[in-house]
């Protein structure tokens, strides 16, 4: 019994994962809000995905572009219309805010949809396979996998590359001595929401199509986007998708030991990085012998 | 022809009221000093010309214009322009990103990239270096190259001297006579009297949020400077 499709599967969903997070960790870094409703945005891209591919049989490629323009668009409007209105030294409201905001998505999504589990279905490319390393893994996963390592390498050139991106990292730094030179803060806060919904509802569309969905999946699709921000830290586009790639192949090993087990090997794992990460084991040596 | 004009304005640092009335005008291609003690409200007083804090009352106007409740994005589109006190470089960007992002939303005018590397020849040798690892020194210069790249027509200076080497602030100063030329107007905001005044055609002395003392940098003594600065009256 060999480890390599589930290790290789983990790194595929694992790059979802990091997306999660990249979105989440987007929207604190630039503007220390802490979207609490990050996870029903990616459940909701699943949604809209879904209801774009029955509705209108477009194929796939193009359907991901209109839910990353919906997406955007949504999140560009929360932070006009809600968020804007809340910066500030404290940033409890917005995440009060944001909490609420979850709870009438997640019951307009049940309202309309039900609260079935579902999954998408994409045809016959679902089930074709090609042998790497002598398994056998999906064609899918692995188109899943490199979209995802696309738009990091995406996020990495806008963040460096463009002035736009320039502008984000200097708004997370100093906003005041970025609207001294020109730019309007609440616009720059608006396009990194919107970026940083799109990343991730199109990751959740992407998972949607390998797994399954119900509008209560957003509550651990967000304890994930902590997790992969936590290990990963804030600043990391590295960070994210490493951590993201870790999560996966740990829950996916999981998984394989006991298929009953959920998320509980990725949480567990998390879990013992915090201690880790606390525990600052040196000092607690030196304490010992003092 | 008066270029920026505060005409009767309060300013509030949070709930407390820092200027009192405070009423200055600064001409076309004039460098005009605003000196005073700590928390005389010179600083607070600058982030008002460029909308950072909105003053209560009064007017602020730029070459005729009311922009006394303008944001500070379009005041800064229109011209003016920001030295901060303690530099206050984007720390995660390089020295050129930095000088980048001033450029992108400039106006049109006579500084480019080559012009403040010109005016700052040792900025080339660190431009690709993150601007946390760089000297005061060499802080204040990307800062002030930062600002001039927006290309404004009024330039406000917090404090450039502060927990600088005086070598290295008499350098920084001496680049002032290069920006002059270009017809730019400066406010410089300064705890060193003796620099602000011999780099200044008029000073302003405030004392506890109020303007004690206007005069003419070249004929003021210091005795009146000294008398507006700490409040005191000769017995």
């Amino acid at each position: 019994m060999s480890f390599l499709p589930t290790i290789l599967n983990g790194l595929m969903v694992g790059g979802l994962y990091g997306l999660f997070g990249l979105g989440l960790a987007f929207a604190f870094g630039i503007m220390r809000i802490v979207n609490i409703a990050h996870g029903e945005f990616i459940v909701l891209g699943a949604y809209i995905g879904a209801s774009l591919l029955s509705v209108t049989h477009l194929p796939l490629p193009a359907v991901i572009v209109l839910v990353a323009v919906i997406t955007f668009a949504l999140g560009w409007a929360l932070q006009t219309v809600m968020l804007n209105r809340m910066i500030g030294p404290n940033p409890v409201p917005a995440m009060v805010a944001t909490m609420g905001l979850s709870i009438i998505i997640r019951n307009a999504l049940v309202e309309y949809y039900g609260a079935d589990i579902r999954a998408i279905d994409i045809g016959p490319l679902q089930d074709q396979g090609v042998s790497i390393f002598g398994t056998s893994i999906g064609v899918l996963p692995i188109i899943i996998f490199l979209i995802a390592v696309l738009l990091f390498v995406l996020m990495h050139i806008l963040l460096t590359r463009t002035t736009l991106g320039r502008a984000f990292r200097a708004a997370a730094d100093d906003f005041e001595i970025l609207e001294t030179l020109g730019f309007n803060r609440k616009r720059v806060y608006a396009i990194a929401m919107g970026l940083a919904v799109t990343l991730s509802a199109i990751a959740g569309l992407l998972l949607a199509i390998r797994s399954s969905y119900s509008p209560y999946s957003g509550v651990e699709r967000l304890l994930i986007s902590f997790e992969v921000v936590i290990i990963g830290g804030i600043g990391s586009l590295r960070g994210s998708f490493l951590a993201g790639l870790f999560l996966g192949v740990v829950q996916l090993i999981g998984l394989r030991i006991n298929p009953n087990s959920g998320p509980l090997f990725g949480h567990l794992a998390f879990f013992l990085i915090l201690l880790a990460k606390q525990a600052n084991l040196p000092a607690l040596f030196i304490r010992r012998r003092a | 022809m008066t270029l920026l004009e505060l005409e009767h304005v309060d300013v509030f640092y949070r709930d407390l009221q820092a200027t009192f009335d405070v009423s200055l005008t600064v001409d076309e291609g004039e460098t005009v000093a605003i000196i005073g003690a700590n928390g005389a409200g010179k600083s607070t007083l600058l982030r008002a010309m460029i909308g950072l804090t909105q003053c209560r009352n009064g007017r602020i106007r730029l070459a005729g214009e009311d922009v006394t409740r303008l944001r500070c994005d379009l005041l800064a589109r229109r011209g003016v322009a920001l030295v901060p006190e303690g530099r206050r470089l984007f720390s995660s960007l390089t020295v050129e990103e930095n000088l980048l992002l001033a450029m992108a939303r400039a106006r049109k005018g006579p500084w480019t990239l080559q012009r403040v590397y010109d005016l700052f020849p040792a900025m080339k040798e660190f431009r690709s270096h993150r601007a946390s690892d760089l000297s005061g020194g060499q802080q204040q210069m990307v800062a002030i190259s930062r600002a001039l790249l927006t290309n404004p027509r009024v330039l406000l200076c917090d404090e450039l001297s502060l927990g600088l080497a005086p070598k290295v602030i008499s350098e920084i100063y001496a680049c002032f006579d290069g920006i002059r030329k270009e017809g730019v107007s400066i406010v410089l905001v300064e705890q060193d009297t003796v620099r602000a005044r011999s780099a200044s055609d008029r000073l302003y002395c405030l004392l506890k949020g109020k303007v004690r003392l206007a005069a003419k940098s070249s004929t003021v003594t210091p005795e009146a400077i000294r008398e507006a600065y700490f409040g005191e009256t000769r017995t």
